[in-house]
């Protein structure tokens, strides 16, 4: 059994920075393995040898296969000693707990449908189409062959869009609220939750410049900040190979 | 408000997750039965945000110090840690296990089963609601989202691909299920999956019958299971005497198709 940690991931963002940034804050190395997306890397055979679901990312550890990014964040905590990223405090974790399942099934799904519509999409469509086919074909899950094909030939419905747009303003809302009661999302302390947030919205003020703003949301955008400023984030983020990545960049403070 | 209270609908669903997690870890809380099938949990509670936009829908909601939470899993959990429970597996890799199983119910079975058990259960009773008595029901209610499922089921008109895809997510779960209980429970020790998972699926019997049929561990897992003390005591508290027919409007599927 080896004890020594390999992750499979794609940039820092989203599902695959959540294991980063766990892994960086609790100061575990780990051998990184990028995974092209875009070039969908994640459902080749070398790959789904790893994680038959074709999903980033996936985590080696002890001669075992973790998946699902949240559930890998708890397994970093609970396995590897460094500083605590659930509270100790019952009621805390679940407040933890609620805002992760919160954001992994009602808000990002929503966020995603956005930005596969406006980036992935487009991103790859450029492709050889008969290459595209046969790349969905390979995708295991139907759910996400579903998911592909709609990003690929932008066949999100205006309604679909339109929901997910109500979904991120009411989720922005329910952030903004949150982080004006207390210093990070889910209690007094930095938390899985907080890692599970800064995936999810640190171009927030990017990509919804009209829900959040120094104005409209200033809690969120101290949050963000108050997150770029720890070493692990920049450390994460400076394993992105991307341009999306660099949006993180907007978190900088003006100098005073 | 200081102390613990539960207030629950009929012994089935998430309601029956968290009343037998109580009696598992031997909480004392004050059981407070609400209908959840006529919108109470948004009159009868306090009110709070993590309520309203539970993913769960119509669930459970557990008072404590004040403070009002939802989500049965979570719940479940809560009470496990703050009694000193042992609902959970310690070891890292066998808790990860059963936070995947859990998740596999809540995303894929839980939304499924509400369907189909909202859809035989619930549709009727809305139906025979006049129009302004469920307009008030829905006007109570605070997610959109939400709502919108309540008029779905009331109007009825499920395609038919969706209720073979949700018939289909409980054959795969009986087929999970038949795989994975070693020995007498799912995960081998009883853990909080045993109780999520039966409360998800004893209704189901009666409804997909046919994914029972060739599931004899799975048929046994179930009996062990409604013999369980936890579930017995929880059992009790149903006030129709019919609790595996009591459902309301349940997790949304999958917006992703």
């Amino acid at each position: 059994m080896s004890d020594e940690v390999t992750l499979f991931h794609w940039e820092p963002n989203a599902n695959s920075g959540k294991p980063m940034l766990a892994l960086a804050e609790k100061g575990v190395p780990f051998e990184s393995r990028y995974v092209d997306m875009l070039n969908f890397d994640q459902h080749k055979p070398d790959y789904l040898a790893i994680n038959p679901q074709g999903t980033i990312p996936a985590m080696l550890h002890g001669g075992r296969v973790l998946t699902e990014s949240t559930a890998i964040m708890e397994y970093v905590d609970a396995a590897f000693d460094g500083p605590a990223l659930m509270p100790p405090d019952p009621k805390d974790r679940w407040r933890v707990r609620w805002w992760m399942k919160f954001m992994d099934q009602w808000l990002a799904p929503s966020f995603s449908m956005i930005g596969w519509s406006i980036f992935v999409g487009p991103a790859v469509r450029r492709r050889d189409p008969q290459e595209l086919e046969a790349a969905i074909e390979r995708i295991p899950l139907p759910e996400r062959r579903t998911a592909w094909r709609k990003a690929i030939y932008n066949q999100f419905s205006e309604a679909e869009l339109a929901e997910s747009q109500r979904r991120v303003a009411i989720g922005i809302g329910l952030l903004e609220e949150a982080l004006s009661k207390r210093a990070w999302l889910a209690c007094d302390r930095y938390t899985l939750a907080d890692v599970n947030g800064f995936n999810l919205a640190y171009a927030l003020p990017l990509s919804q410049p009209h829900l959040s703003n120094e104005e409209k949301t200033p809690h969120i955008l101290e949050w963000l900040r108050r997150i770029y400023e720890r070493p692990a984030t920049r450390q994460t983020w400076a394993l992105g190979r991307t341009e999306m990545v660099k949006r993180v960049k907007i978190l900088e403070r003006e100098p005073q | 408000m200081m102390g613990t209270s539960l207030f629950h609908g009929e012994p089935n669903g998430p309601s029956l997750t968290v009343l037998a997690a109580c009696y598992e870890v031997g909480a004392e809380a004050e059981m407070i039965a609400i209908d959840l099938a006529a919108g109470e949990r948004h009159a009868v509670p306090p009110r709070r945000r993590e309520v309203e936009m539970s993913i769960e829908g119509e669930g459970p909601v557990l008072v404590v110090e004040g403070e009002p939470m939802a989500d049965s899993v979570f719940l479940a959990q809560y009470l496990d840690e703050a009694h000193g429970g042992s609902l959970q597996p310690a070891e890292p890799y066998a808790r990860w296990e059963m936070e995947m199983w859990c998740r596999f119910v809540i995303e894929r079975v839980a939304p499924a089963a509400s369907l189909l058990g909202a859809r035989a259960h619930l549709t009727p009773k809305l139906q025979a609601m006049d129009d302004v008595a469920f307009e008030q029901l829905v006007a109570a209610i605070g997610s959109a989202d939400l709502a919108e499922r309540w008029r779905t089921i009331r109007e009825g008109a499920f395609p038919e691909a969706q209720i073979e895809d949700s018939r289909g997510k409980i054959r795969l779960a009986v087929e999970r299920l038949e795989n994975r209980i070693d020995g007498d429970w799912i995960l081998g020790d009883f853990t909080i999956a045993d109780l999520e998972t039966y409360a998800w699926l004893a209704g189901m019997v009666a409804l997909v019958p046919e994914a029972f049929e060739n599931a004899p561990r799975t048929r046994a897992w179930l009996d062990r299971m409604a013999g369980r003390e936890s579930i017995r005591r929880a059992v009790a508290q149903s006030r129709t005497g019919d609790p595996l027919s009591a459902w309301a409007p349940g997790p949304e599927i999958n917006r992703w198709g």
